[in-house]
């Protein structure tokens, strides 16, 4: 099967017509997705640039990490549940650009990029956390993490543009 | 001049009309910048919002967290400023019978009106009284997304 044959049958699906129908739940949907970007984009810019060193610089990372990380994975869920909605009613169509393919491919990438500094840094945070300088390893997360989702959301934007819409 | 003609000279300005006839990336690059813009700001007043709340960053104090995101929000407001107007100029006139541009504009007026006024206020003081500083939250979250919510809107409700 092929992608987008997989695409045609969510969008077939009954949860997928269901969508499509309805008036207002495309933009409900879609407005969601946009708002949730301040909860997960928002916040993992924050974090990402105090990892740099940019923001709140004389606070321990452990505690810019823990504090803000029930916000960040909600808005996290809210945008991944509403991005894969959006899947539902875009459809095939979605396999009319290269910029949709990229887009899931940063936000792997994203998300590897996330494991590699929870295990190797974000679990000892507490040791390093409280020096003035993060380690060069938890900057160079940061700046991928900031770099990859600002490219996520260009991606994003560009796909009704670019898939014959 | 009435609004209506105004928005109508600036559509048909010279500038407008060589903004709406590049490149339509431009636009989307505009689009990117208008977001980019509006998450700066959104984030930057959740986090102080949420500390009023007694949420979030709780080991910060308000004012230093408003230290802290003033510039973020700064940067935000030039982003959407900017490419506000270049998405605004070339349809001008076609936004004027909009509800929702008007909506988001009033939301966006009332919004600025309190972030200089009570969240102003609020945020100054390190132990600002609970009543005073969730009310002032629910205020400044609400109006902003009311005005996040409202662009968006703009899009989908037919003039």
């Amino acid at each position: 099967m092929t992608p987008t044959d997989f695409l045609q049958k969510l969008q077939d699906s009954t949860l997928g017509v269901a969508l499509s129908e309805s008036i207002y739940m495309y933009p409900i949907v879609e407005g969601l997705h946009l708002i949730s970007l301040v909860f997960s984009f928002g916040l993992i810019l924050l974090t990402d640039l105090r990892l740099i060193g940019l923001f709140l610089p004389a606070v321990p990372v452990p505690d810019v990490l823990q504090k803000l990380r029930p916000w960040l994975i909600s808005g996290f869920v809210v945008t991944f549940i509403t991005g894969f909605l959006l899947i539902f009613v875009n459809g095939p169509t979605l396999m009319n650009t290269w910029v949709f393919p990229l887009k899931l491919l940063l936000i792997l990438i994203a998300g590897l990029n996330a494991v590699w500094f929870e295990i190797k840094f974000g679990r000892r945070v507490n040791e390093w956390g409280h020096q003035v300088k993060s380690p060069q390893g938890a900057k160079i997360a940061g700046w991928i993490s900031l770099t990859t989702w600002t490219l996520v959301v260009i991606c994003g934007r560009l796909i009704p543009y670019l898939n014959g819409h | 001049m009435s609004t209506f003609a105004f928005f109508q000279a600036l559509q048909n300005s010279e500038i407008a009309v060589g903004i709406g006839q590049s490149n339509h990336l431009y636009g989307v690059v505009a689009q990117v910048f208008h977001i980019t813009g509006m998450v700066l700001i959104l984030a930057s007043v959740l986090v102080v919002n949420l500390r009023l709340l007694g949420a979030g960053l709780v080991n910060q104090s308000v004012p230093q967290l408003v230290k802290a995101t003033n510039p973020l929000i700064w940067i935000g407001l030039l982003f959407i400023l900017f490419s506000g107007i270049f998405m605004f100029a070339p349809s001008a006139a076609l936004y004027y019978p909009n509800p929702a541009f008007w909506l988001k504009f009033q939301l966006l007026a009332l919004a600025i009106v309190v972030q200089f006024t009570l969240y102003r206020k609020i945020t100054a003081t390190k132990k600002p009284n609970r009543a005073l500083a969730i009310t002032t939250a629910i205020i400044s979250l609400a109006l902003w997304f009311g005005v996040g919510i409202a662009g968006r809107a703009i899009g989908y409700v037919a003039a």
